[in-house]
């Protein structure tokens, strides 16, 4: 235990986040939407067999996962690629400054990317003189308003339409609207002028392709496409576990992503890319970086939370998360939210500090039935309550006393869920969630909080 | 599948997703359609690479060489897959895939012996060799990130056209 590291104040952020009507009312209209698009796309195709096939992959990757990474880097090579990793987020900070300083690059378009979020990479561009611009809407939106993502497919879920209005109002200094398609097209005017004069372009990927050395990026709005082939250096910066063997199995992932996290057959556009622009080309980047992020992974697939790294990213586990749907991304304080951020923020940043975020769960199990790759969610969030206690860190509720546990466990049943969460939200959560939602709730008995009752 | 149904499939997902669409048999009515489509003041970016792509009549005072200067993109895509209703766009051959990206009407067309069935059928092919840039369009350029409104062209073409050629 490090007592020098602040915990998240998971309990005062959601009792703020609870009092605020327009989030909740954001939240409850999007996650709402994206289950039930998720449930009806979901319907269309043989789901059952995708996840386990979608599983499987995902697990003999991770299980084997440095002969695969030498794969990857060995054929992007070939490609022409320059591969980079990083072993923590300083280093890929750097390793990505140094090599927009050797181009003497001033402006990097960059196309959404939850790692990039994870190494901070933004504030130590920007700090280092280099202006950034975040080119998906919804990234744009919050850059604008200097705010963080609330949601890892919807980054701006939290704001409405009069609150983008005024801010593009302001910071764009163009006519107040409230009409999404004029604001979109406010943005994207703007964001025209960016791309052709960049010349760097920084994106994430969705995964990278072991036997082609390709990288696979999802995008609707194009503007992960206008990163990767208008500026002369694209910069792809990615978490190691990202692989899949071979451009074979995509199908198997275009299935199950853009389904799981938005409910769409495919996204608008999917690009393959591998390597820089070749002779007589005429597309592609005259150079290609591409920088793989570890962050502690090298040691999490060598332990028994592996699993959690099968993660794709879709975003349909926070969406089936009744916390998360009532107090939205903001809360938990870290870089990915709901359940599977409770898990990757204990995993990447530590107990000492991301302890609070296990409070973050009911422990109903919705998470680990909607995940497309099948992460043993619910599995991995008691494991890592269990560990807390072990290590010696007292939930929230033994501090506040035994008063709120008489209260949450008078709810009849309720005592099923995190305590302190119970605590808080309760009251809040029975007027908020749906009946279908809260029906589940109670379902499968916290194992490891009725042992430690008895 | 048959290849008609296979046909069907590909031009019922293309317009599921809020493209339009037409199949014509022969070369003959391309012209005219492609005519209709672009209208009068646009101007047009083609890349000329395929031998369909060479035989379509544009107005040469309004073609240009610059795609970031272009309102509309006429080319033949590289292949269809019908699972999905996508177009797919590769680097082979010199072929600018973003000139298809940045003008704001895409006019797509595609010879019927290019549509494949699945995913699968498409991504099998490539093994450790796949060209520089495959991108699979579907659709226009879409966006639902203010209040989940969906918006269609945002960065991307707001209009996608796609002509199932039968030679
Ligand atoms: S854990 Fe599963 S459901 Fe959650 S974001 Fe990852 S892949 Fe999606």
């Amino acid at each position: 235990m490090t007592p020098t590291v602040a915990p998240i104040d998971f309990r005062s952020n959601a009792a703020a986040a609870v009092q605020d009507s327009l989030l909740r009312a954001a939240l409850r209209n999007a996650t709402d939407t994206f289950a039930a698009k998720r449930a009806q796309a979901a319907a269309c195709v043989p789901l059952e067999e995708l996840r386990e096939a979608a599983s499987g992959i995902r697990s003999e990757v991770l299980g084997n996962l440095s002969s695969y990474l030498d794969r990857f880097i060995e054929r992007a090579s070939r490609a022409g690629a320059q591969v980079h990793r990083a072993a923590d987020s300083a280093a890929a900070r750097e390793t990505i400054f140094s090599i927009l300083k050797q181009h003497r690059v001033d402006k990097v378009v960059k196309a959404k990317s939850m790692v990039s979020e994870e190494i901070h990479l933004n504030d130590y561009l920007i700090a280092n003189g280099i202006r950034v611009v975040e080119t998906d809407l919804g990234e744009y939106i919050i850059q604008l308003a200097s705010e963080q993502p609330s949601h890892i497919i919807v980054p701006a879920i939290h704001k409405d339409r009069r609150q983008v209005g005024r801010l593009f109002a302001e910071k764009l200094s163009c006519e107040y609207s409230e009409d999404p398609a004029q604001l979109t097209k406010v943005a994207q005017q703007t964001l025209r002028r960016e791309f052709l004069s960049a010349a760097a372009g920084i994106s994430g990927a969705n995964f990278a392709v072991a036997e082609s050395g390709s990288v696979v990026l999802f995008t609707n709005e194009g503007n992960g496409r206008m990163c990767t082939t208008l500026p002369r250096l694209h910069i792809v910066v990615l978490s190691i576990e990202k692989i899949i063997p071979s451009l074979a199995d995509l199908p198997t992932f275009i299935r199950l992503l853009p389904r799981s996290a938005t409910g769409q057959a495919i996204t608008s556009y999917l690009s393959v890319i591998t390597g820089p622009r070749k002779l007589g080309d005429r597309t592609g980047a005259e150079e290609l970086h591409i920088v793989f992020v570890d962050n502690g992974r090298s040691s999490i697939v060598a332990g028994e939370y592996r699993d959690m790294l099968k993660c794709i990213r879709c975003g349909a586990c926070l969406n089936a998360c009744p916390v998360y749907r009532t107090v939205g991304g903001h809360v938990y304080g870290a870089t990915y939210p709901g359940p599977m951020g409770i898990i990757l923020s204990v995993l990447l940043e530590g107990m000492a500090k991301a302890h609070p975020l296990l409070d973050a769960t009911t422990l109903c199990g919705a998470c680990g039935e909607v995940c497309p790759v099948k992460v043993p969610l619910p599995d991995l969030l008691r494991r890592l309550r269990e560990r807390r206690v072990e290590e010696g860190f007292t939930p929230a509720i033994e501090r506040a006393g035994i008063a709120a546990f008489g209260r949450a466990a008078s709810l009849g049943g309720l005592f099923t869920l995190g305590r302190s969460m119970a605590r808080v939200l309760w009251p809040l959560m029975e007027k908020l969630i749906d009946p279908q939602t809260l029906g589940r709730l109670p379902k499968p008995a916290e194992r490891s909080f009725q042992r430690r009752v008895r | 599948m048959t290849r008609d149904e296979t046909i069907d499939r590909f031009l019922e997902n293309v317009a599921a997703v809020a493209a339009e669409t037409a199949r014509v048999r022969g070369r003959a009515g391309v012209d005219r359609m492609i005519a209709d489509l672009i209208g009068g003041d646009s101007v047009v970016y083609c890349p000329r690479l395929t031998e369909l792509e060479r035989s379509i009549a544009l107005p040469e005072d309004r073609v240009t060489d610059d795609y970031t200067s272009a309102s509309v993109c006429v080319e033949e895509v590289f292949a269809g897959i019908a699972e999905t209703g996508s177009l797919v766009s590769t680097s082979a051959g010199g072929r600018a895939v973003q000139g298809g990206l940045v003008p704001q009407h895409h006019i797509a067309l595609i010879a019927t012996d290019r549509i494949v069935e699945t995913l699968d059928h498409f991504f099998s092919q490539w093994g450790d060799g796949p060209p520089t840039n495959i991108t699979l369009e579907t659709g226009p350029s879409r966006t639902a990130d203010i209040e989940l409104t969906l918006t269609i062209g945002v960065h991307g073409p707001g209009r996608l056209s796609v002509i199932a050629v039968e030679e």
